[in-house]
């Protein structure tokens, strides 16, 4: 609630305004410029330590309590060094991440490479804010590839999160993180519909007269029990393989006479719902199924339309359409 | 069996999952940190810091469940209530170990988050600090060395996120650590300011060190003689004094009250005081002492020194029986130089009231003594004769009566002259002295005590006198008219050998001692120990005595007039400042260390944008080339090589590449210049 503490409020300000001035990037190169550096709780622990090994050294006039004391605080100095060291001259690359529905949680991978002969251990990289840390160590002049998963709040072309690295190593004395903006964006499609309807009944092709008939199992799908004689090259075998998985062995052939008198149009304006978010998801519930049927069917969406065809390419298409929508 | 069971241990060990592996690791370092310590401690707190460790190894070794959280609330409640028993409070230093200790190891049972880890660590720290208060020898900062290298090792090791990284990996990266960290320490060690206690020392840090007392019951020096630690050490500037002229004087002892010695006549008031009046004769020696810490008061001086020690920090006054005596306790190694004497006269020439004093017994102790003493008087020879005429007659009754000198007199009862002079016939020094002085006074002439140290040992390696505890001694002092306080030093007619030269009666050794005299040829064995003596002399006059005058003479010598702890400061904070600006600059000039191959391909991109072609990062040499070409034809071939080359030799090997780096950088300086040709270009084409 950022209306109850101003300071809170001030701050979340702040890192906002900090982070829109990070540039865009998808190879970012840690130095000393983008590399920050604060004491952890454990640091301000160990400081307080130090005062009291300092005070009792004072006050029972140990000079091996005095070594002692600064000793540990060249250690802690050191380490302060080596920790910012261990993340600055690392180089993150981003690789470009595939397409994914919305609601599902998406991987993407983060390049780590350095070309200094010292050892990077305990790096972590996690979304910003999240503190879902994935670590590597990353070797002497080597690379090491990290997953970092993340769900896309909705459909459309998004900007991938913001990153952020982090090292604690060698004392977790100190915490030296970097921000990092990637400039890649992925592509979000529409979540299908869990349990959508059936498809819709083809349209007649133009020219022809006959409307749309609803066989008995109410649903159009171009598809019909395999008749003796079918040639091979019109058995449906993504629908045969999914119906030996359900432990049936009915073998399923394309209708061409009904492919060929009607063509399968999936439709925004008549789907049945009313909300545009609903429309799109039953669409892409629709496209999947169609595809996944081999069938031909074409996308009519508010200002496009994508002929019938079949196959990856026009699935892709027909989904980059509906995430853009 | 096909495999011992110990192969089978070793192999489990090995394949410990990475969390029992660590525990076990961490628990073996806190058990190094409180080892050294378990003297020191309460019994019960040794035992349950050992039990609560070997439970915790047994639950990891096991992959077992932490006890619940009423088991350490019990062990906690039983820890404090068992410090208060012991202790009768939970503050102060000995309760602060016990509990420290303590809390060390029950933290161990609860170790679950990264937090308690880190509780756990500071504890580690504090408690090698404790450490200190007992001991701070060579010995125990090299123990401590390698706790702190082990503590660092399982505080590293903790952050290492993945994997079962070994754990030499995580020794290596505390070692850099400490390593590099070691300038920083010796830094702040010399140059931080050394500060006086912030409020006082509670009493108990001072307790548990021996020397000697400020009272001497028979039997008391004899137990020092089996004490070879070390009392002080001493530098003569020049020759030394004869050996047999090194008394090192200590408090005197005047007041006998039949069992014990002690300075002051507690028992009478209104005393009157003896002034020092020393007039000393001949040539001075020069010497330097590190007095090791005595919790006593007082500033030995070879005798006699009549000018005043500079201590800092320490106010001496000189007692009216020649003893320097500090403001307070020298509770920490202190080092001085003094000027000696060794001829020299103290004490009332004339018998004055006070002297009286020195005469006094206990009335009914030992009778024969005193009858010895009638005896004495009656012979026609004594019966008037002065201090200086009786004792050499006493001197020469030890020397002739079969009296023997030894470490083991046995137990002396109430009165201990008689036994000495006509019983045992055998004593140490304190028996001899206290006998002696008790015949003397029988004899109505003044004498007391004085103990010190008398004699030491050259350290051939380093050239500084080591005296000993073991070398603490027991003298007379014998008034004489017209002469004053003369030393008798009766230990001397027992046993010649005991003043002057290196004999000293050694204590009967252990078994490992004398097995390893057998072993190692005492001549070697001797040089091994001078050798090792040095070292801890060194550490200690480098590192333990080093205090604020060293830190101020440092300073005087790096150039300042009247150094302060102010300055201290100035010169802390300006090396910090200059090595942060090295820092800086040393950062600056790594940014600008790039690759020597893109620096020169930075140089031509600039060129050409100077020239009116502007490029990016990721234009490659052989497209700048191409565009080059493009842009100015034939005229511009010689750049146009030149790119072309630059990208070849990206792919050389490094040897190659540096070589012929060079020479493209010498040649592009001849490169014609591009404005030069963006003319010849532009001529033709109007």
């Amino acid at each position: 609630m950022p209306a109850l503490n101003p300071f809170a409020w001030i701050r979340q300000r702040f890192r906002q305004w900090w982070q829109s001035k990070l540039p865009l990037t998808d190879t970012m190169t840690l130095t000393q410029r983008n590399v920050y550096i604060l004491p952890t709780r454990a640091g301000l622990m160990l400081g307080i330590t130090l005062m009291v090994l300092l005070v009792a050294s004072i006050n029972y006039q140990l000079n091996l309590g005095y070594l002692l004391t600064f000793m540990l605080a060249g250690a802690a100095v050191v380490g302060m060094h080596v920790c910012h060291g261990n993340l600055r001259g690392l180089t993150m690359h981003l690789i470009a991440p595939q397409a994914q529905y919305a609601g599902t949680i998406g991987q993407f991978d983060v390049k780590l490479s350095h070309t200094k002969r010292s050892a990077r251990p305990s790096i972590g990289i996690s979304l910003l804010d999240a503190a879902h840390w994935a670590w590597t160590d990353v070797e002497p002049q080597g690379s090491a590839v990290v997953q970092v998963g993340f769900k896309p709040p909705q459909r459309g072309l998004h900007r991938l999160p913001d990153l952020t690295a982090e090292t604690r190593f060698p004392l977790g004395t100190f915490r030296v993180w970097t921000v990092w903006r990637p400039k890649a964006q992925v592509l979000v499609y529409p979540a299908p519909e869990p349990h959508a309807p059936p498809l819709p009944p083809g349209e007649p092709r133009s020219g022809g007269g006959a409307v749309a008939h609803v066989q008995n199992t109410g649903e159009f799908d171009g598809v019909r029990g395999y008749r003796r004689g079918d040639p091979m090259k019109l058995v449906v075998w993504k629908q045969v393989a999914k119906a030996i998985a359900r432990g049936s062995d009915e073998l399923v052939s394309r209708d061409t006479q009904q492919a060929q008198r009607y063509e399968l149009w999936l439709d925004f304006a008549s789907c049945g719902v009313h909300d545009t978010e609903a429309k799109l998801s039953r669409l892409t519930a629709w496209v999947l199924t169609a595809d996944d049927l081999g069938s031909s069917y074409g996308l009519r969406l508010p200002g496009r339309e994508i002929k019938p065809s079949t196959g990856e390419g026009h699935k892709q298409q027909c989904l980059e359409a509906l995430a853009l929508c | 069996m096909r495999h011992p069971h110990g192969t089978g241990m070793l192999d489990k060990l090995r394949h410990l999952p990475r969390d029992a592996r660590d525990t076990l690791f961490l628990l073996c370092v806190i058990a190094w940190v409180v080892m050294p310590q378990v003297n020191h401690l309460p019994l019960w707190c040794s035992a349950l810091a050992a039990g609560v460790l070997l439970w915790r190894g047994k639950l990891a070794w096991h992959s077992q469940p932490l006890p619940g959280k009423w088991w350490l609330i019990a062990l906690l409640a039983a820890a404090v209530g068992l410090t208060l028993y012991t202790h009768k409070t939970l503050l102060g230093r000995d309760a602060g170990v016990s509990l420290t200790v303590v809390l060390l190891s029950l933290k161990t049972l609860e170790l679950r988050a990264r937090r308690d880890a880190f509780v756990v660590f500071f504890l580690g720290f504090f408690s090698m600090l404790t450490n200190f208060f007992f001991s701070q020898s060579l010995l125990t900062a090299a123990a401590m060395l390698v706790a702190l290298m082990g503590l660092l090792t399982a505080l590293v090791n903790a952050h290492r996120q993945v994997g079962k990284p070994p754990l030499a990996d995580s020794a290596k990266v505390a070692g850099k650590l400490v390593l590099l960290g070691a300038p920083i320490m010796a830094v702040l060690f010399i140059f931080f300011p050394r500060l006086a206690p912030l409020w006082g020392i509670p009493s108990d840090g001072l307790s548990g060190r021996s020397g000697l007392s400020s009272t001497m019951k028979v039997g008391t020096i004899a137990s020092l003689a089996l004490d070879d630690s070390i009392a002080m050490r001493i530098k003569f500037a020049g020759k030394p004094p004869e050996q047999t002229d090194m008394y090192f004087r200590g408090p005197v002892l005047a007041s006998f009250d039949g069992k014990e010695w002690v300075t002051a006549f507690a028992s009478q008031t209104g005393r009157y005081t003896l002034p020092a009046s020393l007039q000393t004769r001949g040539s001075s020696v020069s010497y330097q002492i590190t007095l090791e810490q005595s919790n006593k008061p007082w500033i030995f001086t070879l005798d006699a020194a009549s000018t005043k020690p500079q201590i800092a920090e320490h106010e001496l006054t000189q007692t009216d029986e020649l003893l320097w005596i500090s403001s307070k306790p020298v509770t920490d190694i202190v080092r001085y130089t003094a000027q000696s004497y060794t001829e020299f006269r103290h004490g009332p020439l004339q018998r004055v009231t006070g002297l009286e004093d020195f005469v006094r017994m206990p009335a009914g102790l030992n009778p024969r003594t005193v009858a010895l003493a009638q005896q004495i008087r009656s012979d026609p020879r004594f019966t008037k004769a002065a201090a200086s005429v009786l004792v050499p007659e006493v001197m020469n009754r030890l020397r002739t009566g079969g009296y023997a000198y030894t470490l083991e007199p046995g137990l002396y009862g109430a009165n201990t002259a008689d036994e000495f002079w006509f019983d045992k016939k055998e004593g140490f020094c304190e028996h001899i002295a206290s006998s002696f002085v008790i015949l003397m006074r029988a004899l109505d002439v003044p004498a007391r005590i004085v103990i010190g140290y008398q004699g030491g040992q050259l350290n051939p390696v380093d050239g500084y006198w080591t005296v000993r505890q073991s070398d603490a001694h027991a003298w007379a002092e014998v008034w004489q008219e017209g002469r004053g306080w003369v030393r008798v030093d009766p230990t001397s007619a027992v046993s010649p050998g005991r003043i002057g030269e290196f004999q000293r009666l050694t204590a009967p050794r252990g078994a490992v001692a004398s097995a390893f005299n057998t072993v190692i040829s005492p001549s070697l064995a001797a040089s091994l120990r001078a050798g090792w003596e040095a070292l801890n002399n060194a550490w200690n006059q480098r590192i333990l005595n080093y205090s604020q005058s060293k830190q101020l003479d440092l300073l005087k010598n790096m150039g300042f007039n009247s150094p302060s702890w102010a300055d201290l400061s100035y010169v802390l904070i300006g090396i910090i400042v200059t090595v942060s600006l090295i820092g800086a600059a040393w950062t600056l000039y790594a940014r600008s260390q790039h690759d020597p191959w893109l620096r020169l391909l930075y140089s031509a991109r600039k060129r050409l944008a100077a020239a009116g072609m502007a490029s990016t990062d990721a234009t490659p040499p052989r497209e700048l080339a191409r565009r080059v070409q493009q842009h100015w034809g034939a005229a511009a071939q010689a750049l146009h090589d030149w790119l072309l080359q630059l990208e070849t030799i990206r792919y050389a090997p490094p040897a190659a590449q540096a070589q012929s780096l060079a020479t493209l950088r010498a040649q592009f300086v001849q490169l014609p210049k591009l404005q030069a040709l963006a003319a010849a270009t532009a001529t033709p084409s109007k």
